[in-house]
């Protein structure tokens, strides 16, 4: 089909978003997908769903491949979750607001708790990762942590720590524990 | 006392009177999955000014005095009181991570007396006392020293018009919870949504004092200042009141510390220098 002349052709608007979940998590592009039109559907209902049209275009782990590099090239349309990952999200120039409200509403992707943040705003995907998801976060660190009486597993990513208990992920930081040395 | 109904005509004695940024109130270890310093760290990402650590009394982070921090110490922070049970340094944390930290508490019991008993004990100790609302709402509201009545509709919960009155009467600030707004889908969330809506009306009818706040015990549950502006446009609660909300915290944190302080005599009443008048 012919494109659209520009004056048609619908304004975008791409939302940096930052998903932060415990380490263990495990979800891809499709997971996080399926959340947002949940939860815009939800929220907004199935007309005001329609209008912000929230799509995940990129959806990357911080230790993910690291391809897609210079915008318009491979499209990293893949990668799973964990800590934090980051994504692309497109919505209609006008729904910005709407789309933020619907994002704020994830908090589950397949059943992990997850937070979501926007970082920022931008008019084209390129600008959008330039500006808002370089440089990716540090990678992830394994170490063993001295927390609630006993050394425990746990995962460092820069000042974040979450720490393996028995019942569950804690949230901690490096204030939390005394040093290694 | 700490606390207590507004006056209204007194300014504002700390000398500082830009308005508060927004303030995340949460529940930390070992209530919540996060240590205070984590909640901090992810509040300061997310364009929060502070934090009010509002923990059940009976799941308690408690404070520690600045001096106990044990910082460079050999044996790390503080041996003797683990983060890992909700212990920390409000000051440490908070210079930190360039945020304020607000100790506080949230007293939750069904008996009156027993909640009488603690309130008289948390006030002199913390910056924000808050009540578990619930059966004892009226109670809360109609006590001055009350800063906070929290989740007034949760549960069993209800307001009425004696209720809300009595609440500005007495400077009690209610709380506007949109976890359940944010968290819930389907019945529950209609649910949340009409208890919201009620309280909007009642509250905006008399002019009573509120505070916004998602309440959370977890460092994934906390969203932006400006995603919960978003979210309260979408849901009929005007942006502007989100984020007079959320600054409301960090203004009865304020106010409350120049009551602590040792200068505090009354309202408009302190010892020390002459105050310049203009």
């Amino acid at each position: 089909m012919k494109h659209l002349p520009k004056h048609l052709q619908p304004r975008w608007r791409y939302l940096a978003v930052a998903v932060e979940s415990p380490p263990d998590a495990a979800f891809d592009r499709e997971a996080f997908q399926r959340a947002c039109w949940y939860a815009a559907g939800n929220l907004l209902g199935d007309p005001g769903s329609a209008d912000a049209d929230l799509s995940v275009l990129r959806f990357r782990h911080p230790d993910g491949s690291s391809g897609g590099e210079g915008g318009d090239g491979a499209d990293v349309r893949t990668g799973s979750a964990g800590a934090e990952a980051t994504a692309i999200v497109r919505v209609r120039r006008d729904e910005v607001t709407r789309g933020r409200a619907a994002l704020a509403c994830v908090t589950r992707v397949d059943g992990t708790p997850v937070r979501t943040r926007v970082r920022g705003v931008s008019g084209t995907v390129r600008a959008c990762e330039e500006k808002y998801l370089n440089p990716p976060r540090g990678v992830v660190e394994e170490r063993t942590v001295a927390f609630a009486g006993a050394d425990r597993p746990a995962s460092a990513r820069g000042r974040r720590v979450d720490i393996e208990l028995a019942d569950g992920c804690a949230g901690a930081t490096e204030l939390d524990y005394p040093g290694p040395d | 006392m700490p606390g207590g109904a507004e006056m209204p005509a007194m300014s504002d004695q700390s000398g500082n009177d830009e308005d508060p940024g927004p303030y995340a109130a949460v529940h930390a270890r070992p209530e919540g999955d996060a240590t205070v310093a984590r909640l901090a760290l992810t509040a300061v990402e997310m364009g929060y000014e502070g934090l009010v650590v509002r923990n059940h009394g009976d799941a308690d982070a408690e404070p520690l005095p600045a001096g106990n921090d044990g910082t460079d110490a050999e044996d790390g922070p503080s041996s003797r009181e683990d983060p890992a049970d909700g212990a920390y340094v409000p000051e440490r944390v908070a210079d930190a991570y360039d945020v304020d930290v607000v100790p506080a508490v949230e007293i939750r019991t069904d008996d009156r007396g027993q909640a009488a008993g603690l309130l008289s004990r948390y006030r002199e100790e913390r910056a924000l006392v808050c009540v578990h609302g619930g059966p004892l709402n009226r109670w809360a509201v109609e006590d001055p020293r009350v800063d906070v009545l929290a989740h007034p509709m949760r549960g069993a919960g209800d307001v009425n018009h004696v209720v809300v009155k009595a609440a500005a009467h007495n400077g009690v600030r209610l709380e506007f919870d949109l976890s359940r707004v944010l968290a819930r889908t389907g019945g529950e969330r209609v649910q949340a949504l009409r208890d919201l809506r009620k309280l909007r009306e009642i509250v905006s009818y008399y002019d009573a004092p509120f505070v916004v706040s998602v309440d959370t015990d977890s460092y994934l549950g906390l969203r932006a200042p400006r995603a919960l502006r978003a979210v309260g446009e979408v849901v009929g609660l005007p942006p502007g009141d989100v984020s007079a909300g959320l600054a409301e915290w960090g203004r009865l944190a304020r106010r409350n510390r120049t009551r602590l302080g040792e200068d505090f005599i009354a309202p408009g009443v302190q010892s020390g220098r002459y105050e310049k008048v203009d």
